[in-house]
């Protein structure tokens, strides 16, 4: 195979140098959560004493101690958030992804149409409305009614995904398993969605991802405390003004990281999959 | 089992994929349904299959209606083009999967795949494998072993060799061809190959904008084609066809051929021949070639030769027009020799401007 220029030690340094402000981000985030002090990246002293939220609660003067929930009801929380959005969200979009991309039904080409205007559109928008809908259903304040939330912002995206990997499989193999047997529901669970497993893998990876960086929404529609998520509890712990004891964020936030680096380490192809499996319209 | 359509329509949209066809297909019979891309003979198979539901007009299994059946109850096994293995399957649980899925005890099921794996010739060692471990031949066998391992009482088969190599392409003809004899299932093939639909059919359909042009044996589609159509369509290189005028002079009648040159034929074919305008046609082996000059025969020049190996298929410019001729590789001639031709009436295909075949 050519090599097509990108040679010797240049495109290297470029990308290092881009990379340096990332680069830099994160090795004080790790530096900071072990030094007793920072200034600037250089630590002064090393401690575990930033990591001991996770065997005791931190507790703000402002508190008592009985009102914050330890670490792991947060994470046991992100947990719940982030998979349940993962199986609502893959439920949901395997079965309208392919009905989009097989089943010829009424008002099929105006929902694909609808779909794209859904994601394009800014949900930040909707909260209010969002938040009066809610309150009437009872799920204000809930965990589940934050996921439903995010699981109906994620479709549009997710059923588009669903339906190029839908589309890229050949119709005659949907036929022979129709001829050999099948109905249309046994050749969709045994047929097809084997086929698109890639897709599904991709598309979990990615909504878990989401649903466990999300802050916004758990942050508005969720103030309990014993409901929350990571990323509000990360958000708490800057809150106070006159004392934010970095240590302490640092380590939380390499705490909420760590699910995240060993996903991106061990998924990356399936997450490729994305972008480069069948997501032709 | 016998299959009638009758007064089948397929319509998507404004366009008749299949327009009102009736075809009898008989018990244990082999039909070929040929046909240019888009003549809507897929279609047809697709409605047979209860893959398609049709516009019009029913379809019968024996003396059954089975409009209203799915697919999985209408006892049809099927090939597709593309072979449609399940990728996600080893062979064995691909062939196996229409006895899985109708609960078959284990042990018959191993049986059964194993018997008709030999059946197709496909290699025991090879059930283990993916269907992508596989080259394009064994790939068919999986799938015409899947195709009958349950037994079906029809048959049918989407271009099963038009993905195949022209090698391998000979030998799933015959074998599939021996293997339909062997069962003696009521098969129907489509194909776009005239060569294909030639070699294996028991009889063909030949179809053109949704519309059976003609249904007969191999033979009578060569020998006797119906109209234009079939006539240019049927055989390799095709018929030479003309458009012609018949006229007379002082010599008595004659065929003008593309305003170009004059052909004489006996007097009584012209008694048969009642339009002035019509279109003859002759297949290029029934073009007789002469190197020595002599009355009635036209004079030509060899245009350009194609040797064939076997034979030698001859461009002839002749007046302003080239006709094809297949002569035998030991006439030597090359490009701008004058030879001169002869068309044998016996061989000639008369068409009125409508395309339809005069009987003669």
């Amino acid at each position: 195979m050519e090599n097509y220029g990108f040679k010797g030690p240049i495109p290297i340094i470029l990308l290092i140098i881009i990379c340096l402000p990332i680069i830099l981000l994160y090795g004080w985030l790790i530096i900071s959560s072990f030094a007793t002090r920072m200034e600037g990246l250089k630590p002064y002293g090393w401690t575990l004493n930033n990591w001991r939220f996770l065997l005791e609660k931190p507790t703000f003067f402002w508190q008592t101690e009985e009102e914050t929930p330890n670490i792991w009801v947060y994470t046991f929380n992100t947990l719940i958030y982030s998979f349940g959005i993962t199986i609502f969200t893959i439920f949901i979009c395997t079965t309208a992804g392919y009905a989009i991309s097989r089943l010829n039904f009424r008002g099929r080409r105006s929902l694909l149409a609808l779909t794209i205007i859904l994601h394009s559109f800014p949900s930040i928008t909707l909260l209010v409305g969002i938040f009066v809908v809610l309150l009437f259903l009872g799920l204000y304040n809930r965990l589940f009614g934050v996921i439903l939330v995010r699981v109906s912002l994620q479709l549009p995206f997710g059923i588009w995904i669903m339906k190029g990997f839908f589309d890229s499989i050949s119709w005659d193999v949907e036929m022979a398993s129709l001829v050999d047997g099948c109905s249309r529901l046994k050749t969709w669970y045994k047929i097809m969605l084997p086929l698109v497993r890639p897709g599904i893998l991709a598309l979990s990876v990615f909504t878990f991802l989401s649903g466990w960086g999300d802050f916004l929404f758990p942050y508005i529609f969720i103030p309990s405390k014993t409901s929350q998520t990571l990323s509000v509890y990360l958000r708490s712990l800057t809150a106070d003004v006159r004392f934010v004891d970095y240590g302490l964020v640092t380590a939380v936030g390499l705490y909420y990281m760590i699910p995240i680096i060993l996903l991106y380490i061990f998924a990356q192809k399936y997450l490729l999959n994305i972008y480069t499996g069948g997501t032709k319209g | 089992m016998r299959i009638l359509l009758e007064n089948l329509s397929k319509h998507f949209g404004k366009v008749k994929a299949v327009d009102s066809l009736n075809l009898e297909i008989k018990e244990g019979e082999f039909l070929v349904l040929l046909g240019p891309s888009g003549c809507g003979k897929t279609t047809t198979l697709l409605l047979i299959a209860g893959l398609y539901k049709p516009t019009f007009g029913n379809i019968y299994f024996g003396d059954k209606i089975v409009d209203h059946l799915s697919p999985k109850d209408r006892g049809i096994g099927m090939v597709f083009q593309s072979y449609a293995l399940y990728p996600h399957m080893n062979v064995f649980d691909n062939i196996a999967f229409p006895l899985t899925l109708m609960k078959k005890p284990r042990n018959e099921i191993e049986k059964a795949v194993r018997e008709i794996a030999k059946f197709v010739q496909l290699d025991e060692e090879l059930l283990e494998r993916r269907p992508g471990q596989l080259s394009g031949g064994q790939q068919q066998r999986v799938a015409l072993a899947r195709a009958l391992v349950k037994g079906p009482s029809i048959l049918l088969l989407d271009e099963p060799l038009s993905n195949l190599d022209a090698k391998l392409r000979l030998i799933m003809r015959a074998e599939i061809k021996h293997l339909q004899k062997q069962l003696g299932i009521t098969t129907i093939l489509v194909t776009h190959d005239q060569v294909e639909a030639m070699t294996m059919g028991d009889r063909i359909a030949l179809m053109h904008n949704g519309k059976i042009q003609q249904l007969g044996t191999p033979d009578e589609l060569y020998n006797q084609p119906i109209n234009l159509f079939t006539a240019g369509f049927i055989g390799s290189p095709p018929m030479n066809i003309f458009n012609s005028k018949i006229g007379r002079d002082e010599e008595g009648y004659y065929i003008l051929i593309e305003e170009s040159f004059k052909v004489r034929f006996p007097e009584e074919l012209f008694q048969k021949l009642k339009e002035e305008n019509l279109f003859l046609g002759i297949r290029p082996e029934h073009v007789t070639i002469s190197l020595q000059a002599s009355n009635n025969l036209i004079p030509g020049r060899v245009y350009i030769t194609e040797p064939l190996g076997r034979e030698t298929l001859l461009n002839i410019q002749v007046g302003n027009i080239l006709l094809k001729s297949i002569v035998p590789q030991t006439l030597k001639v090359s490009s701008g020799d004058k030879i001169w031709i002869n068309f044998d009436v016996n061989y000639c295909h008369f068409f009125d401007k409508n395309g339809e075949r005069i009987k003669i």
